[in-house]
């Protein structure tokens, strides 16, 4: 469970979040869409504390402001859009490093062997960073962007292990640019537009055709296809 | 333990054990193998127990310092050039130590020197982190170094020329080159507290480095504190480089090779990269040095130039395949 009430940031004193409140239950899966620049990283950004923000954010009921940050790590995982690795890690290690705040023991001690023919499976440097957030002790999952740079048939996969992932208790909160794919693996969209909130329900009402035309500028066409809208 | 710690270890104490063989008093392989394990004659046993054995101990203490010093601030900086002498932190602390000397402090404490020396390192260390902090690059922190060193050497030359003492030059040039000859345990006592406290701040800090591969914020996020590292780094590594610049002067690119070396081995892990570079360092320190003794020079090569002989060229080679790498 994971709530945001007022969450507002500013970065270069510039607002790029602006009083936004929303309520995710546990085991729920929901989509965080919008166009460039509508700060959803932000919002993420936010909720995992890595940015000052105003607003109050809790997290399994516990407000987050001035959790330590093993505590906070420990209920929350946070996949950045950006993901640099100084080093030349290796795959496993960097999934290790996704159980830091619960044990910091290498990828060989932590008996995962399962994950190991996930890795294979994905064979990607981005899905390690993903591996690693699944296999953090959090229940609630923020992912930034997890499919950006896959291609269709590692993000149709990755989205059916993030459903698996819902069903078996956890929260996420996912930001997608791909508005088919969210429609299609998320019950429930939240649409920001220029850092507010203007939509919050299931895929229907909160991909209305008024929404999609004034929030992203496209429409759909009658044979059901997403084009530019034209004005 | 890894089997690469290990043979590290067996590695240090072959060369512990031929350090008490060789030297430039000629004796006898056999005399000095009983002295080491305290039989034979006293003379012998004096030689290889209070000249040739602190002497060793000097250099591998040093020696793992710096590597570990290296390593740790390899890890926080992200950058394989980073290493206290390179980035001038040595200078800055042989300026501290010459400081204590020539102004008389050392006569009223012998802790004094290493004190100094140490706080010297911590400034310049400071220094570097906050610039690295505000987003300096590789090639920025290595520039302020090298500023760092140069205003040190010339701070040092204008300590020396107002100290009231005869002897300055040549006590300039033991500052900048570095050596352990003539080393006493007595000296490496002075040493030790700085190297024990520093090394574990350092290791406290392993685990976090490797968080910080993934930057500060993820870091972050998975529950590292990344100010509680950085703090433990800058600490550590000041520690760590005044107390071997206290016993040894500035001894420069030990701390950047070991951990280059090891990286591979420890499949890039900055956490895993401590203890095996600090024993490299280590051992490189301590071979230099048996090698300096065999060596037949009328003079006794620094054991400072011999380490940048070797290290300089190894430098020049990392700094122009990171060049290619990045361009």
């Amino acid at each position: 469970m994971i709530s945001a009430e007022h969450l507002s940031v500013a970065l270069n004193r510039q607002d790029v979040v602006r009083d936004v409140s929303f309520w995710l239950n546990d085991g729920e899966m929901v989509a965080l869409v919008g166009p460039n620049g509508a700060g959803k990283s932000s919002v993420l950004k936010a909720l995992a504390g890595v940015v000052p923000s105003a607003g109050e954010v809790r997290i399994g009921g516990a407000p987050a402001y001035r959790m330590p940050v093993r505590e906070r790590a420990k209920r929350m995982a946070w996949l950045p859009q950006t993901r640099p690795v100084a080093w030349n890690l290796m795959v496993e290690d960097v999934i290790a490093l996704g159980r830091f705040a619960e044990a910091s023991a290498p990828f060989e001690r932590m008996g995962a062997t399962d994950q190991q023919a996930v890795c294979e499976a994905l064979d990607k440097a981005d899905a390690a960073h993903l591996l690693g957030r699944l296999a953090s002790p959090a229940p609630v999952l923020l992912l930034d962007e997890p499919c950006a740079a896959l291609d269709i048939a590692h993000q149709l996969s990755l989205m059916a292990a993030l459903q698996a992932e819902a069903a078996g208790g956890r929260t996420l909160l996912v930001v997608l640019h791909d508005l088919e794919l969210a429609a299609r693996f998320c019950p429930r969209i939240l649409v920001l537009q220029s850092g507010a909130l203007v939509a919050d329900g299931a895929p229907a009402m909160a991909l209305a055709a008024e929404t999609l035309e004034q929030v992203f500028g496209v429409q759909r066409s009658p044979d059901g296809r997403l084009e530019r809208a034209v004005r | 333990m890894s089997r690469l710690t290990i043979g590290l270890s067996l590695l240090a104490a072959v060369l512990f054990g031929l350090s008490g063989l060789v030297g430039t008093a000629a004796l006898p392989p056999g005399d000095a193998m009983a002295a080491l394990i305290g039989q034979g004659d006293e003379r012998v046993q004096a030689i290889v127990w209070e000249l040739r054995l602190p002497r060793a101990v000097a250099a591998f203490a040093v020696g793992a310092a710096l590597g570990l010093a290296g390593a740790a601030l390899q890890g926080l900086l992200q950058n394989p050039l980073a290493e206290p002498g390179v980035l001038g932190v040595s200078a800055f602390s042989a300026l501290g130590a010459v400081i204590a000397i020539f102004f008389g402090f050392a006569a009223v404490n012998s802790f004094a020197v290493p004190l100094a020396a140490i706080l010297g390192a911590g400034v310049a260390t400071l220094l570097l982190v906050f610039a690295a902090m505000r987003g300096a690059g590789s090639v920025t922190l290595l520039l302020i170094g090298i500023g760092i060193s140069s205003f040190a050497g010339a701070l040092m030359s204008l300590a020396l020329n107002m100290a009231p003492n005869p002897y300055s030059l040549a006590d300039l040039v033991n500052w900048m080159m570095g050596s352990v000859a003539n080393r006493s345990w007595a000296d490496i006592l002075l040493g030790a507290p700085g190297w024990v406290i520093g090394a574990a701040l350092v290791f406290l800090a392993g685990p976090g480095l490797r968080a910080l591969s993934f930057g500060d914020e993820t870091a972050a996020s998975l529950g590292a504190d990344p100010r509680r590292i950085r703090l433990l780094v800058i600490g550590g590594t000041s520690l760590l480089a005044g107390a071997s610049v206290a016993t040894a002067g500035t001894i420069g690119f030990v701390g950047i090779v070991a951990p280059h070396v090891i990286r591979p081995f420890v499949r890039h892990d900055p956490q895993r990269l401590l203890i095996p570079s600090a024993l490299l360092a280590g051992i490189i320190l301590m071979a230099a040095d048996i090698a300096i003794r065999v060596l037949p020079f009328q003079q006794e090569l620094k054991l400072g130039v011999a380490a940048a002989l070797v290290g300089g060229p190894v430098f020049i080679w990392i700094a122009a395949r990171l060049g290619r790498a990045s361009s």
